[in-house]
């Protein structure tokens, strides 16, 4: 993402042109300009078109000037990302990846539960019946905006959200299989491997580690983890 | 024009609210808030304009949307609601990882139950 969480200048109207949103709103770039450490004059001025287009200018500036400077990259970025979410889709902008994510929670939680209660199962002393088995085609229910979290969590990791594939998200309709969630150690009904797989499930359990997992429209950016103070 | 019909985004800009404005059926006057949080980190003008681009059907829609995203502006100026982005993909990692250890354990226990057979 071209607007630069990374301040490479204290302001503009050097000899190194007009920033960004200078550019866009065709005004002299002055020493220090709130705008000049985030936006570059290259391709700051597209994304700056975008924040422009759904905040405003004077707005994006407020809210700039309201927030610590040290904390100004990661306000830009995520003003940035608000703004483009609302161009891609204008009737629900984020909202719609937000409520995304939420049902692919409860879908994850709903698989959780299956497979704690099927090792419950395994793990009691007489057999039991065969546990029903999930419908795949089992959706979760739909959320309203009312149900939207309003939580503030304190660790911010803004390069994941850049690699989730926004593309693959926005829409309301979105159906996620269980299935698509299951990863590392495969289920145990293939048990030609036996003593592999018991290995590979005992590695797992002592190193504590998850088994690595493509991450769909993955852009190679470094993960840039932000603890907020 | 009786001034108490006007709506909150009308009644919030101080002016008339005429027949057909684009606000009043999305921000009631028993609402003032939510108008107010809405100017905030929009502005008026590009509120409208956004309603404006949008069919009349969706309008609701997109109004709860920007309200919602406002609000999260406006509580945590620095990350909005891409702050709970990032919380329900944490949430995500962590509940596939507990998929995966539970997994484990079930392949154990089958493993140990079919040498016990």
């Amino acid at each position: 993402m071209s607007c630069s969480g990374n301040p490479s200048s204290s302001g503009g109207g050097g000899g190194g042109g007009p920033c960004g949103a200078c550019k866009f709103l065709r005004r002299k770039c002055v020493a220090g300009c709130i705008f000049a450490p985030y936006f570059d004059s290259e391709q700051g001025a597209a994304h700056f078109a975008a924040v422009h287009k759904v905040f405003g200018a004077s707005n994006v500036s407020k809210l700039l000037q309201h927030v610590p400077e040290h904390k100004r990259p990661d306000a830009v970025i995520s003003i940035c990302f608000e703004a483009q979410a609302r161009l891609r889709d204008p009737i629900y902008g984020c909202v719609a990846h937000i409520v995304s994510l939420q049902q692919q929670v409860v879908s994850l939680q709903t698989e959780l539960s299956y497979v704690q209660a099927h090792l419950a199962t395994l793990e009691l002393p007489q057999p039991q019946p065969p546990q029903p088995q999930v419908s795949s085609s089992t959706s979760p229910p739909p959320l309203s905006i009312s149900d939207l979290p309003t939580i503030s969590p304190s660790v911010y990791d803004l390069s994941s959200i850049f690699e989730m594939g926004m593309s693959s998200t926005w829409t309301m309709q979105q159906q996620l299989r269980p299935s698509d969630h299951f990863f590392g150690v495969p289920s145990g009904s293939n048990m030609g491997g036996g003593g592999e797989l018991q290995a590979l499930a005992r590695e797992f359990l002592q190193g504590g580690q998850v088994p690595a997992q493509p991450s769909p429209g993955t852009s190679g950016s470094a993960s840039t983890v932000i603890k907020r103070e | 024009m009786n001034p108490t019909k006007r709506c909150a985004a009308c009644k919030y800009l101080r002016r008339r609210c005429p027949k057909d404005c684009i606000f009043s059926p999305y921000f009631p006057p028993t609402d003032p808030d939510k108008f107010a949080c809405v100017h905030r980190i929009y502005g008026a003008g590009n509120v409208s304009k956004m309603l404006q681009q949008i069919p009349v059907q969706a309008r609701a829609e997109a109004v709860e949307s920007l309200c919602f995203e406002a609000k999260c502006r406006v509580e945590d100026p620095v990350y909005g609601c891409v702050g709970i982005i990032s919380l329900l993909q944490t949430q995500i990692q962590k509940t596939q990882s507990q998929i995966a250890q539970t997994q484990a354990e079930i392949t154990i226990a089958q493993t140990q139950s079919s040498q016990f057979m």
